[in-house]
């Protein structure tokens, strides 16, 4: 896979005078050592955060939707824009191990493991609002094409609202699994290194009794390219899918035929962003900046720009195409002026300023490659994409066709709670995964040591002189 | 120290020999209890199967099999007949023609019951009744549960036989001292109760019947009476009308009772007539909401108008002055007159004078709309008579009060001396329903039956006499005021036999007392010929009177009845006071209505909350040194500048659930039985919550939406229609502008097998008065939300009226040409469309329900297809299937479908009638309660459709044209047929027809839903003299 020569003039990889045992204790060390207080503070937080959202989604569950600030015009509006949120950052983990895996991007090695690591657990938070937003969530499994006792009842093939339930649920199996089989030598190399005979055990089932012979290593690399062959489609089908519970409906600023690919750069958008928010953080708590290096920062950063301007431009269109049309009924979709003056004003800006404004800034080099201005930079981007799916969701059905039906939204202390829920929920799972999974595709890490890192060119660019 | 003492119980214990003792000593017990005995025959013991293991199976069994019947489901109390009744079949309803006179609504009824159950009151087509939302929603007043439940003796319970002996002992107490006994009651209309009372007059001597009416006529009355001898009001047939003229008269409200059903026959613009309507007026109302032009006035100037109006017409020069619309005044006297016979003036202005100049004008006229022949008796309070009756109570003149259908310690504006001459009255009697203002400070507080229980006749209008019959036995002990009247007059009878005694020998002059009671009405064929004096007025003099009487200075107030509350007998029912008022669209209150202009200098507004929730500064009222405080103020477009208006019937605060305890009680400000009042304000701020269900006021440029025509417009044969005012949306196909439903993206079914159902719904004839909201409540389990959860936008009713405000353009194609054209989108265009014509703008209604789309998007969005499409048209919601994502809500166009966002009954949270046992009776069995997490919406009445269809089934024969129509509750209950259900595949029914019309469109049809309802475009006439 790798091959044997980079060009000098490019950065290295891997910082440092690293060996090949040096990669292995900075990956191991944070699950063999004990964790800092840093640590113990934010799964703290994280906790009670998840444990206020199960309380929420019980109050909701127990009491019915109407605890929620929805009403007969506005039938979805926190829930489905968390979901699709969600559902949007979970799309850069596997953009990165499969997309970049296929374009031969080394420097996705660094990161791909995290990034997969949050999609997965933003999907399980993306899931949990179709179930919790339905008013019985109880019949839930109704929507599964499951062979019935009511005879020839089956689902309606015919709804966004099913895709997406095929559509999520492929994902995430095909993320776990591809997630897992990169996973599988660093876990026995957890398993050979660990002391405890409980430990051990523990890393020797999940690591799946991988010995690192040839033959391994053979079926690894098959396996990773038929997986990354199979989650690419995938990378495109799920935003595109969640975009046509938009695109298909016929409410004037969804029924919009640019959604699909929109919603995919947008998706990229805001998982890099993410990526870039989780990685600015575990860098420095886990000493792992010698690997998550400036040049990593620079590449996210410029799929963030390539992204971000897809979807700028695609505002730009669905602006434009609004008021092209003349029509009054697209007097006041999410992108109109109608939006930009109307009670959803701030809304509106907000989503102006931090998804097309304040990413503008990448432009400048010293930006891009300063880790802090990326990563205030990237929390915009997060607030931003919220909001892009806020404005669709609960602008557009604010101003339905009929004007008698007009309404306002107000989010109640559940709709917050559960949305911080999901936040906690997210943050548990990921800390866990930071204390007991290797973070860092070392195997992989370790297959570029000597062609990307920093002493190894060092000494290659030596001799050349 | 061992005490070597022995104790013994007989003597043959100290006997050591005893054989007796020995035996006792080894077995303690004298009867021998052996094992085998226990178990049975030893042999068959050991020879049974039955082992350890399976005795601790079977303990294990019956264990489980105990625990488990113990845990049963909820009982459900429901008792077979022994004998069944043999006109009750369960599953089958009866229909029972019946007559509302609560002393405020009259109308001729149709209950259906169920079971023994009135579930729903529609209009009694036979009898050509009409009936309003109140009407509709008094099914649910049956079943309130604060009615009083048996007879009370100041506030404790007693029995009837109790009660009638002390009362009827106190009467012959008073009879022999003399002593006034005083009936005070609302109007009875009823002939064979005046009689009754014409008996116990001549039995207890001095006895006075006073009518009163909360909401009085009384100017109107005394008017008729010195201008023609006869004390009721004239009757008016607006179906012949050319030019009706109203002056303050909100005829199609309130005003004397519904006019609406000639009103809009006069406005049949598919026969080719159209009367033109000119409303002079300062609230917005809905009969001006509906008038071709209005002219808004302030009260006082509306006196003027109506002599400057005389003045015109007849040429005559009554002493006057100007108003700030003379010059619309004088072009209303000119198309007048050019109408001459076919015109009519009416005027709601509480002045007897007024009352007068009008009558004579019409008779100038020589006016066909005005009978004063056929006069109606739906309103006889006497003003006068009650003044009269308080200053005697005072005085202690009066001996004994019986109120009957009144309450006037809550509608007096001058209670307090209604209270403190109760206190010196001997004898006091409320005959109530429940435990209101008045009869939980009388005496005697007798509970009188619901009317759906109860007897009775009524007289609406001359020359027609109508039944009360009940349609379920008294649910509670309750006695008719006629039942104790007879009593207390010595007579034995039943009040069932004195009235049909009665009939039999007064009304029915020799016809079938069955068969009258089976239509609910009986109209002589030989009428009396009304003989009518036709007395000379002095109008000078009587315009002299009336402008003195003109107060000025500050705020005119007007007070108002409601529409959904009426005079506010039944504010205890929840289904009317969540009806949204037509025109304000708030509900669950009453509030100080203001013009745009002086709620800016008084510093009134209405902000809207983030959550959609309109709210508004309370404001004080003064009026004679009377305040009422803390009144929500709600500004209203269309509000005279200068005038305020306010509604009645709100405050109640007895016999009333709590949630029910809204509003302002603003009869406390109708000094002197006035209705208009002049008035200073407070403005004090603070924040009140108003329920609104409707914030945004215009159509916001989309005139497809609701379109409209000039009448000339329409009657112009050169007009097409497809090129002017009905336009059809144009959509690009292969490079050609084709018609919108020319384009299909959909394989079609054949629609054209069997049934198909559309249903009609002509704007012009809708005069948006609710009844068709009251109506689908009823029909379906709607369940009643409460003021908070209105306020957020989450009201349950499956039909709606939406109202739009629109500019006085001229409407019809040059208006609509102005528009298409004015596509620029600048800011200040979209806010000029969105904000409403603030002086006088033009109103349109439009009711909406599921549209039933052939192409129905919520149908295809459904994960799991709990609604999907039936074959005769309807799309249909599968409640059992719906996992509730409310995607379906979401992409309908039109926004009709509701969600249950909680578990609305059985929930103390809800405390309406679906919490309630009582309140449950109402339901209707054919149609399932929802439950929470459902979404709910129109279904054209799926459960009548399919009886109609079973029904003609079982009679082996096609259903038959026009069998349809009254499926629908809504269409059944709209009195001026604006709503028309019906089979399009049945060439005979009217709907097809409808269909057809040059006026029909589809609501948003661009869209290519293609729906089942279809909407007649509105005409007005605009057309000036």
């Amino acid at each position: 896979m790798s091959s044997h020569y980079e060009a000098p003039i490019r950065e290295p990889l891997v910082l440092g005078e690293k060996s090949y045992h040096d990669i292995t204790v900075d990956i191991a060390r944070p699950i063999e050592g004990k964790a800092n207080k840093n640590w113990y503070i934010a799964f703290t937080i994280s906790l009670i955060a998840f444990i206020w959202g199960i309380g929420c989604i019980s109050y909701t569950i127990g009491t019915g939707i109407g605890v929620w600030g929805l009403n007969k015009n506005i039938g979805w509006a926190w829930d489905i824009t968390n979901f699709v949120w969600w559902v949007g950052i979970g799309h850069a983990g596997t953009l990165i191990s499969a997309v970049l895996l296929l374009f031969r991007q080394r420097w996705r090695m660094a990161i791909n493991r995290s990034a997969e690591a949050m999609t997965i657990f933003a999907v399980f938070q993306a899931g949990l609002f179709p179930i919790i937003h339905m008013g019985r969530p109880w019949n839930g499994y109704w929507v599964m094409p499951i062979p019935n006792q009511f005879g020839t009842l089956w689902v309606n093939f015919n709804s966004p609202l099913l895709w997406d339930v095929f559509a999520i649920s492929t994902y995430l199996s095909v993320s776990l699994v591809f997630w897992w089989t990169g996973l599988l030598p660093d876990f026995a190399m957890l398993r050979d290194r660990a002391v405890k005979p409980f430990q051990k055990k523990i890393y020797a089932l999940l690591s799946f009794g991988w010995s690192g012979r040839a033959k391994d290593w053979q079926r690894f690399e098959e396996v990773s390219l038929v997986l990354a062959g199979l989650a690419t489609p995938l990378v495109l089908s799920v935003h595109t899918i969640v975009s046509m519970d938009f695109a298909t409906s016929i409410n004037p600023g969804w029924h919009s035929t640019i959604f699909p690919p929109y919603f995919v750069a947008g998706a990229i958008f805001s998982g890099f962003a993410m990526v870039q928010t989780l990685l600015g953080i575990m860098r420095k708590v886990t000493n792992l900046e010698n690997y998550i290096t400036r040049l990593h920062v620079e590449y996210m950063n410029m799929v963030i720009m390539f992204t971000g301007g897809i979807v700028a431009v695609a505002y730009a269109t669905e602006f434009f195409i609004a008021w092209y049309t003349g029509s009054p009924y697209e007097n006041f979709t999410y992108m109109s002026v109608g939006a930009a003056t109307g009670p959803y004003g701030w809304a509106f800006w907000s989503l102006i300023l931090f998804n097309i404004l304040i990413p503008q800034l990448l432009w400048i080099r010293k930006f891009r490659r300063s880790f802090i201005i990326s990563f205030l930079i990237s929390i915009a981007i997060n607030i931003g994409m919220w909001f892009e799916r806020f404005d669709i969701i609960a602008i557009v059905l604010s101003k339905g066709h009929l004007p008698s039906t007009w309404a306002r939204f107000e989010p109640t202390f559940v709709d917050i709670g559960i949305f911080i829920g999901t936040i906690g929920f997210f943050g548990v799972l990921f800390l866990l995964y930071a204390r007991t999974f290797p973070v860092i595709a070392q195997a992989e890490v370790k297959s570029i040591l000597k062609l990307s890192g920093e002493n190894y060119k060092k000494l290659r660019d030596g001799n050349h002189e | 120290m061992a005490s070597n003492k022995k104790y013994w119980k007989s003597v043959e214990e100290l006997n050591k020999n005893s054989s007796i003792v020995a035996k006792l000593e080894e077995k303690e017990f004298v009867s021998e209890m052996t094992a085998d005995e226990f178990l049975g025959d030893k042999e068959s013991l050991e020879e049974s199967s039955t082992s350890r293991r399976d005795f601790l199976k079977y303990v294990g069994f019956s264990t489980a099999a105990a625990s488990l019947a113990a845990c049963e489901g909820p009982v459900r109390k429901s008792i077979p007949y022994v004998v069944k009744p043999e006109e009750i079949t369960p599953g089958i309803a009866n229909h029972y023609a019946s007559t509302i006179a609560d002393g405020y609504d009259f109308a001729n009824v149709l209950v259906k019951t169920r079971e023994g159950r009135p579930i729903l009151v529609m209009p009694n087509k036979l009898a050509n009744g009409s009936t309003n939302a109140r009407v509709q929603a008094s099914v649910l007043s049956l079943y309130d549960s604060l009615r009083l439940k048996g007879p009370k003796v100041n506030s404790n319970n007693s029995s009837w036989s109790d009660v009638n002996t002390q009362i009827k002992a106190t009467l012959a107490e008073l009879k022999d001292s003399g002593e006034k006994i005083v009936l005070l009651t609302g109007t009875l209309a009823s002939p064979s109760t005046e009689k009754l009372i014409s008996e116990f007059k001549a039995v207890y001597g001095n006895v006075e019947h006073v009518q009163y009416d909360a909401l009085s006529e009384s100017a109107t009355l005394d008017a008729f009476e010195e201008v023609y001898g006869k004390r009721a009001l004239p009757n008016y047939d607006f179906s012949n009308a050319k030019m009706i003229v109203s002056i303050g008269a909100d005829f199609l409200a309130d005003w004397q009772g519904g006019y609406e059903k000639s009103y809009v026959e006069g406005r049949n613009v598919s026969a080719g007539k159209m009367s033109r309507h000119i409303q002079v007026e300062a609230n917005m109302s809905l009969t001006g909401s509906n008038a071709d032009k209005r002219i808004v006035l302030k009260p006082s100037e509306q006196i003027y108008a109506l002599i400057n109006l005389y003045n015109a017409v007849t040429g005559e020069s009554l002493p006057s002055k100007a108003t700030p619309r003379d010059a619309a005044i004088s072009n209303a006297a000119k198309q007048l007159k050019k109408s001459g016979r076919y015109g009519v003036v009416v005027t709601g202005i509480q002045n007897k004078n007024a009352q007068l100049i009008s009558l004579a004008l019409n008779a100038y006229l020589k006016s066909e709309v005005i009978d004063i022949y056929a006069v109606r008796y739906t309103r006889q309070g006497n003003d006068t008579a009650v003044d009269l009756l308080l200053s005697e109570m005072n005085s202690g003149k009066v001996g004994a009060i019986i109120t009957y259908n009144t309450n006037p310690v809550y509608t007096l504006a001058d209670s307090a001396a209604f209270v403190e001459g109760l206190k010196k009255v001997k004898l006091s009697v409320a005959f109530a329903s429940s435990e209101n203002e008045t009869a939980s400070i009388s005496q005697y507080t007798l509970p009188i039956p619901h009317y759906l229980e109860a007897w009775g006749d009524v007289q609406i209008k001359e020359g027609s006499y109508s039944l009360t019959q009940p349609t379920i036995n008294p649910l509670f002990d309750t006695k008719q005021f006629q039942d104790c009247l007879l009593s207390w007059s010595g007579n034995e009878e039943s009040y069932y036999n004195y009235l049909k005694n009665f009939w039999n020998t007064e009304v029915l002059q020799g016809t079938s007392w069955n068969q009258a009671l089976h239509n609910g009405v009986f109209t002589p064929s030989e009428l009396v010929v009304v003989e009518l004096i036709a007395n000379s007025i002095d109008l000078v003099k009587s315009a002299n009177v009336l402008l003195s009487s003109v107060h000025t200075g500050g705020f005119e107030l007007t007070l108002y009845p409601s529409t959904a509350i009426g005079d506010g007998q039944q504010a205890n029912n929840p289904w009317l006071q969540e009806l949204p008022d037509p025109l304000t669209r708030a509900c669950w209150d009453n509030y100080l209505l203001i013009s745009q202009a002086d709620a800016t200098e008084q510093g009134f507004s209405n902000p809207v909350r983030d959550n959609g929730a309109i709210d508004g500064q309370y404001a004080n009222i003064t009026v004679n040194g009377v305040v009422l405080e803390n009144v929500p103020v709600l500004i209203q477009p269309g509000q005279a500048k200068g005038s305020l208006g306010l509604a009645v019937g709100y405050g109640k605060t007895k016999a009333m659930k709590t949630d029910m305890q809204v509003g302002v009680n603003a009869y406390t400000l109708a000094k002197d039985f006035k209705n208009v009042q002049v008035a200073s304000i407070e403005n004090i701020g603070g924040a009140h919550k108003f329920a609104c269900e409707q914030l945004q006021h215009t159509i916001a440029g989309r005139y497809e939406i609701l379109k409209e025509v000039s009448f000339k417009d329409y009657s112009n044969s050169n007009l097409d229609p497809k090129k002017s005012w009905n336009q059809i949306t144009k959509v690009s196909l292969k490079h050609e502008e084709v018609e919108v439903n020319s384009v299909n993206l959909w394989d079609d079914q054949d629609r054209s097998i069997g049934h198909h159902f559309n249903l009609s719904i002509d704007l012009t004839a809708c005069t948006g008065c609710g009844a068709c909201v009251i109506a689908c409540h009823a029909e379906n389990n709607v369940p009643v939300v409460g003021k908070h959860e209105v306020r957020v936008g989450r009201d349950m009713h499956w039909l709606r009226i939406d109202r739009y405000y629109s500019s006085e353009l001229d409407a019809g194609s040059e208006a609509r040409e102005n528009n298409t054209n004015s596509t620029s989108d600048s800011v200040d265009d979209y806010y000029n469309l969105e904000t409403p014509e603030a002086e006088n703008p033009q109103v349109s209604f439009q009711p909406l329900m599921c549209q039933h789309c052939n192409h129905a998007p919520c149908e295809t969005v459904c994960p799991v297809a709990a609604t999907s499409h039936g074959r005769q048209g309807q799309n249909q919601m599968a409640y059992n299937r719906c996992v509730g994502t409310r995607y379906c809500a979401n992409n309908c166009p039109y926004r009709v479908r509701r969600f249950n966002w909680f578990k609305y009954n059985d929930n103390s949270e809800f405390d309406f009638n679906m919490n309630d046992d009582y309140g449950k009776m109402v339901l209707n069995p054919d149609v399932v309660v929802r439950s929470r997490g459902v979404m709910e919406k129109c279904s054209f009445c799926i459960q009548s459709t399919q009886a109609v269809i079973l029904k003609a089934k079982r009679e082996g024969r096609k259903v038959a044209p026009s069998e349809f129509n009254d499926s629908c509750a809504c269409s059944a209950a709209c009195s001026t047929g604006a709503m028309v259900f019906g089979d399009v595949n049945e060439s005979n029914d009217d709907i097809v027809g409808l269909k057809e019309d040059k006026r029909a469109y589809r609501l948003l049809e661009f869209i290519g839903t293609d729906n089942n309802v279809l909407y007649q475009v509105k005409v007005r006439n605009t057309e000036e003299a």
